[in-house]
């Protein structure tokens, strides 16, 4: 019995024991069950984001950038395709191993070498694309092509270049793109919500306007980054890809700036430091916007060797700077006609008030000269000789008579010390001076000189060329205006300068004796008469960088290149009915008539007879 | 008594193990085929190790518990000295010396330990008095963790914790007494921070750190856990469908073939996958646990008790780590998993168990 008992007692320890340990084991599977409904059922939405995320990988899609019109439609901009070798860092295990076997037949650059290096392990550890060779010739294409296959980890992409058709006559206006810096990358990656890892549409990668229209039209340009859904393993090899949201291309540019206008003016000026503005009488649309010397876009954007970089960069002439918009010259003689506007208008002068140049002007405070640039002067003369032949004495004694905050005033009016177009890139506005500006620019007051230097577009009063243009055209469309731009058909709103007694009397006057300028026997640019079958008003002016006191200190100072005075000048054609307005500065030139003149004909020329 | 008469041969055996068993082994073919990518070879591998071990699992039911009774010391010592065998003798792979090559095939023999550890100290304990007196606890603990050691000096912690936890189960089971589990506990408890200073290792400490806060270290250790738990987590109410797991498939989710296979069945075939499978494993403990209660005697009942709670607690370590409610250590999802070894003992382990189920004791006449 007692082993009965015994065999009892442990049967029912045993018993309690495992009914114990299955209850353990019991609420152990209850809690497991629950964090697997948790993870299955509660949290399925988040967990299956996650698995999507896991192979999914989105991918931006780089638009292609909108082309570059003139007003004509002929193309200036648009995108080639071009072949680049791309590699793989995540496929590649050792990256100088790598480049010694493509080497082997390429011939890679050594600064392509060096850059493929040192963004290599960053673009492996990021599963990024890295090109090695940009724009491949179909040689090397070819060559890489037929051992493709003993490269997985490296391909022949087609990408595009930015295209510039006419790379040196519209690098200041059109401008050209780059890659984006700090600020606006994060704009690209901020605003427009842009993934770490795109697939490149462009050689250059990433790409924004930098200047001119490019970067003024940024907007319309650039187009809409698309997406792609990746599927990838956890390796990161891309087993299929597919769009999710088309890029959608830029949007084209319809410029009103004109091919054979540019042409004539890069001609024309061949080279020598100066600028060129015309612009459409109709609309106030700029047709011409050209600055020299000029640069090629293409090799700046495409690829160029750091010494000719550093050519352009470093080179007196400055090719960079952007003279028709940013370029300062005093506006000589040509800011005549815009005295005789004002000097009219407050009654100053009329047509027939006349004054004996004895070719100069004594200041009567202090008993100072201020020559003619014509020894002896031109004797009797009236406002329409004056504007003909450039009498300086007769514009002396005007602008002396002249109040120097109306005047200030006046030419603010008509387009000076501000900006002129609506859509240029980093214009200059300049300043017209008055006595408080040159007070706290030069801590000094104001003398009667300084207005009667003013008379003749001399001493302080400077302007850029396309201020020039503006206050031409201004002229030639009788003082009725549209602010300037560049972009075809865009929606302005016409302005008109208020006279108090300048009529429309004064305008055909003035026009008259513009004309005279050039058609007349005695005009300061007769030379042009013969270069044009049209009639042209024009007003020379050759803005003297030092002031010499008679002709023989000016031929010592010409033996200095960069001393030698500015060639200007303003005109509008076909008269009477005028088309364009068109400015012209050559720097160092001399002469308005017979150096800056030349060019402004071949512009209109190639305008009017086109 | 179950068994078929043919006369003068019977066959002993248990239908609902049997059939159970053989449900789960052909279910498991299925979803290895699917976490191997549909690797062929693998498939027809396990396939031979299923049919074989199903064979063997009818064999070893034949023999009397006795004769187990009897052998249970050689054959525990016959598998600590394979175990030793493949530490002097074996490959070293990975680090780790598991395995007795056979050519074609390798097998672990510490997986051997995990079953006749307990049988053995079943035998042992058959006639100890209620409560276990102290001398045959200490014999029992002793002999328990020295086979742990060697195992675990493989290294193989994962087994070797199952083979801790087989023979203390059947300790527990055969009458431990209470004062000693709580005194024992106790000094576990108070002991803990120095076994974690110095008997685990750094990459273990990293585990079980990694499991409280997953964000201590998301590409190392806790990388695969937070991959199972997408896995999981993505296959929803019904699964993506055979195959078509991306987690397991895109080798995100490590290990499918093996550890991580109840991951690759949770993303294919979702809560009602596993809810049928769990089902599955589920009427396995209930029938062991109804056949150990109604055990002939005392060393069958400590048998079938201590064996089931080694499966039990195999497929417990395995889905809690897959589900991140416990440290990563390596542990096959039993019957499931690729790999012979653990297999062939689950298959022997339920042969023994049914061999103790089907033999009634023989009632002198």
């Amino acid at each position: 019995m007692i082993e009965i008992n015994e065999t009892y007692k442990e049967k029912t320890s045993f018993n309690k024991r495992l009914i114990f340990l299955y209850v353990v084991f019991g609420i152990l599977g209850i809690v497991f069950y629950y964090q697997i409904f948790n993870l299955q059922i509660s949290n399925y939405s988040e967990y299956e984001i996650a698995a999507k995320n896991n192979k999914n990988e989105e991918i931006s899609v780089q638009p292609l950038r909108g082309i570059i019109y003139d007003r004509n439609g002929e193309i200036l901009v648009n995108n080639i395709p071009s072949f680049d070798l791309i590699t793989k860092p995540i496929f590649i295990d050792d990256s100088n191993d790598f480049l010694l076997k493509l080497s082997s037949f390429l011939e890679i650059d050594e600064d392509e070498k060096k850059v493929f290096l040192s963004q290599f392990e960053k673009a492996k550890a990021l599963n990024k694309e890295l090109t090695l060779m940009q724009s491949i010739s179909d040689e090397d294409r070819a060559k890489f092509l037929v051992r493709s296959h003993m490269f997985e980890n490296a391909y022949v992409g087609k990408r595009y270049l930015r295209n510039y058709l006419y790379p040196e006559i519209f690098s200041h206006s059109i401008g050209y793109i780059g890659r984006p810096n700090e600020d606006e990358l994060d704009n690209m990656y901020e605003l427009k919500g842009l993934n770490q890892k795109i697939n490149f549409t462009y050689t250059n990668q990433l790409i924004v306007g930098k200047t001119g229209l490019e970067f003024t039209y940024e907007d319309i340009l650039t187009g809409e980054f698309g997406k792609n859904l990746r599927e990838v393993d956890a390796r990161g090899r891309t087993l299929g890809e597919e769009i999710s949201i088309e890029s959608k291309a830029g949007n084209n540019l319809y410029t009103s700036l004109d091919l054979q206008s540019h042409q004539a003016a890069h001609k024309a000026l061949n080279n020598r430091k100066g600028a060129v503005v015309a612009i459409d009488i109709k609309d106030g649309s700029i047709v011409t916007l050209f600055s020299s010397p000029t640069f090629s876009t293409n090799q700046l954007v495409n690829g160029i060797l750091q010494k000719d970089l550093d050519k352009l960069l470093f080179s007196q002439e400055k090719p960079f700077f952007n003279r028709a918009l940013k370029g300062r010259y005093p506006p000589a003689s040509s800011i005549k006609p815009a005295i005789a506007m004002f000097g009219i208008d407050q009654g100053l002068i009329d047509w027939n008030f006349s004054i004996f140049d004895e070719g100069f002007f004594t200041l009567p405070e202090d008993g100072r000269i201020y020559r003619d640039w014509k020894e002896g002067g031109h004797g009797d003369t009236n406002l329409f000789k004056a504007i003909t032949q450039s009498s300086n004495t007769y514009f002396f004694d005007l602008a002396y008579r002249s109040d120097i905050n109306q005047l200030n005033k006046h030419l603010l009016s008509i387009g000076f010390g501000d900006k002129t177009c609506i859509d240029c890139f980093e214009e200059d506005k300049v300043f017209v001076p008055e006595p408080s500006w040159k007070m706290n620019k030069h801590n000094f007051g104001w003398f009667k000189g300084d207005t009667v230097n003013m008379g003749v577009g001399q001493g302080y009063l400077v302007s850029t060329p396309i201020q020039l243009a503006k206050y031409a055209y201004i002229i030639a469309n009788k003082g009725n205006f549209y602010d300037l731009s560049l972009k075809k058909d865009l929606v302005k709103n016409e302005k008109k300068i208020e006279f108090n007694k300048f009529s429309n009397d004064d305008w055909f006057k003035l026009h008259e004796s513009m004309v005279n300028v050039i058609e007349g026997n005695t005009g300061t640019a007769r030379s042009l008469r013969e270069k044009k079958d049209y009639i042209v008003a024009a007003k020379t002016g050759t803005a003297e960088l030092v002031s010499g006191d008679n002709r023989e200190q000016y031929s010592e100072t010409r033996l200095d290149d960069s001393l030698r005075d500015h060639a200007l000048i303003i005109a509008f054609g076909p008269m009477p009915n005028p088309r364009y307005a068109v400015s012209v500065v050559v720097e160092n030139g001399e002469s308005g008539g017979s150096v800056a003149g030349p060019v402004a004909i071949s512009v209109l020329n190639s305008l009017i007879q086109e | 008594m179950r068994y078929l008469d043919f006369k003068r041969f019977s066959i002993y055996y248990d239908p609902y193990l049997i059939i159970f068993i053989t449900l789960l082994s052909i279910i498991g073919l299925f979803f290895l085929y699917s976490a191997s990518d549909g690797n062929s070879s693998v498939l027809i591998k396990q396939s031979i190790f299923v049919f074989f071990g199903l064979i063997l699992m009818i064999v070893l039911s034949q023999p009397d518990p006795q004769i187990y009774y009897s052998y249970s010391g050689i054959l525990l010592l016959i598998s600590i000295i394979l175990v030793f065998i493949a530490i002097f003798f074996g490959p070293e792979i990975n680090g780790a010396k598991r395995w007795i090559s056979f050519g074609f095939v390798s097998l672990q023999p510490s997986e051997l330990c995990k079953i006749f550890l307990p049988v053995f100290i079943a035998s042992y304990l058959y006639g100890a008095k209620l409560p276990i007196n102290l001398k045959n606890t200490f014999l029992t603990i002793f002999l328990i963790f020295i086979v742990f050691f060697i195992v675990s000096s493989q290294p193989d912690l994962g087994t070797g914790i199952v083979i801790l936890l087989s023979g203390l189960y059947v300790l527990f089971l055969a009458g431990l007494s209470w004062t000693f589990i709580g005194t024992a506990l106790a000094i576990f408890i108070i002991s803990l921070p120095f076994l974690w200073n110095n008997f685990l290792e750094p990459f273990q400490r990293q585990r079980i750190a990694t499991l409280f806060n997953p964000d201590l270290d998301p590409f190392g250790s806790a990388w695969n856990i937070t991959q199972s738990k997408i896995a999981i987590g993505s296959g929803g109410i019904l699964g993506k469908g055979f195959g078509e797991g991306t987690q397991s498939h895109l080798n995100f989710l490590p290990e499918t073939e093996t550890d991580f296979i109840f991951a690759v069945i949770a993303e294919e075939f979702g809560l009602v996958g596993l809810t049928i499978l769990m089902g599955l494993y589920f009427f396995i403990f209930i029938r062991c646990f109804y056949l150990s209660i109604n055990a002939r005697d005392r060393f069958c009942r400590l048998v079938i008790g201590g064996l089931s709670l080694v499966f039990i607690s195999t497929l417990f370590i395995n889905i809690g780590m897959v589900i991140g409610l416990l440290p990563v250590v390596g542990m096959p999802l039993p019957l499931i998993s690729q790999g012979g070894s653990s297999l062939i003992s689950f298959y022997i382990a339920f042969g023994i168990i049914i061999s103790m189920a089907s033999h009634t004791k023989l009632v002198p006449r």
